[in-house]
């Protein structure tokens, strides 16, 4: 989010980021790690519970973790109503901050400075395939996109599905390292083309059409808590589709593309229970801040932080069973 | 389940890959690992308006969203924690 904030500020997309930690923390961590947008601080939770956001599956005495939020975020249109929503099914899995300026600004802008590659033909196609999302660098759990854009000449269009026998619609091929989980494809909607010779309609698109492939890396690629086996990933996209316009078909074409992703290395914040672990630690210490958030969290239910203990301790004993 | 090249001592939490692929340091079924079930999905939908709040930033200005928005697009961010 930090290394996004030029853009926010420059599309005028304000940003609220809210959590339950103290404004203390807040301070030290936002000039530690040089945020720029404001961190609000929300120590009671009530403002996650208006959202209906409390991880209610954590229990008052659950340590200092009662009162966090499911993780994600809202875009708010200019009339303050949610345009998206980014919720996941893992805390870890998390969207680039460019996916929520797309949302907001209803068009994707491609960053320069990322692994892109160009093709077509010289018959009025463009294509640009382009790692978005992020400074174009791949890391365990946030999600970038790759996208593919057409751009096509007044009177071409490419066909969805389902076409005539012999025609052939787009279609995109991901091939990535182990490790890279590959979302389902996003598809703008097409528009009805009429054929007058057969009085059917045909699912088209035309001009400048986006496709998108949302991918994250896992840990056996991208490990937060161990060094990276290498410095970037190849990743090849195959594109085939076929562009017409009302009377003539150009030949359908196949077209690869290999993008050279770089891998981040993460920062881990310094957290004793963390020693050891991580790519790199920030110089952000949180211990100080940990133990102050258990004497606000916990100590008022002494019962159930003894239930956790012992519930974290089965938790941790079954975690070494595993690994021996 | 375990994450190889990772060596725990008591100091350490231990690290496990959960079914999802991810490597983070706490224990499977921990319940700071745990997401919404079903959907994930929480909180004001699509189309609809989202609760204004007053919220102190780290220097304890007041921030009251509705008026710190004014006409602007806005992202609404909710995380876990700075803290760990």
């Amino acid at each position: 989010m930090r290394d996004a904030w030029p853009k926010f500020e420059a599309e005028g997309v304000r940003l609220f980021a809210i959590s339950y930690d103290d404004q203390t923390v807040l301070r030290e961590f936002a000039e530690k790690q040089e945020i720029p947008f404001p961190l609000l601080s929300d120590v009671d939770s009530e403002v996650i519970r208006s959202y209906g956001l409390l991880n209610d599956q954590i229990k008052p005495g659950d340590m200092f973790l009662y009162g966090i939020p499911y993780p994600g975020a809202f875009v708010l249109g200019g009339d303050g109503r949610v345009v998206a929503k980014f919720f996941h099914d893992s805390y870890k899995k998390r969207d680039s901050p460019e996916l929520f300026l797309d949302a907001a600004r209803g068009k994707i802008l491609v960053d320069e400075n990322t692994p892109i590659a160009q093709g077509g033909d010289e018959d009025g196609v463009e294509l640009e395939v382009a790692l978005h999302g992020g400074s174009g660098t791949l890391r365990q759990g946030i999600r970038r996109e790759i996208l593919v854009r057409f751009r096509l000449s007044d009177g071409l269009h490419v066909y969805g599905d389902p076409v005539p026998a012999g025609m052939v619609p787009v279609s995109i091929e991901i091939d990535g390292p182990d490790g890279l989980v590959i979302e389902p494809e996003i598809r703008q909607p097409t528009t009805p083309l009429l054929v007058e010779a057969t009085r059917t309609e045909l699912p088209v698109w035309s001009g400048e059409v986006d496709f998108r492939i949302p991918v994250f890396a896992v840990g056996e690629l991208a490990s937060e808590v161990r060094p990276l086996d290498q410095e970037s990933v190849q990743v090849g996209v195959r594109v085939r589709y076929q562009a017409c316009d009302e009377r003539v078909c150009l030949l359908p074409r196949d077209e690869s593309f290999e993008l050279q992703i770089p891998l981040d290395v993460v920062d881990v914040p310094l957290l004793s229970m963390h020693l050891g672990h991580g790519q790199r630690e920030g110089k952000f210490k949180a211990m100080p801040h940990a133990l102050r958030l258990m004497r606000r969290k916990v100590l008022p239910h002494p019962i159930g932080a003894l239930k956790f203990l012992l519930r974290n301790i089965r938790l941790e004993l079954a975690a070494r069973r595993r690994r021996s | 389940m375990t994450c190889p090249g990772i060596e725990a001592n008591l100091l350490t939490v231990a690290i496990e890959r959960d079914d999802l692929g991810f490597d983070a340091p706490a224990p499977l079924g921990h319940p700071a690992r745990l997401s919404k079930p079903d959907d994930h999905q929480a909180g004001p939908s699509i189309g609809e308006a989202v609760p204004d709040f007053r919220l102190p930033d780290a220097y304890g200005r007041e921030v009251h969203l509705e008026e710190a928005r004014g006409e602007s697009r806005a992202v609404v961010l909710f995380y876990r924690s700075a803290v760990w």
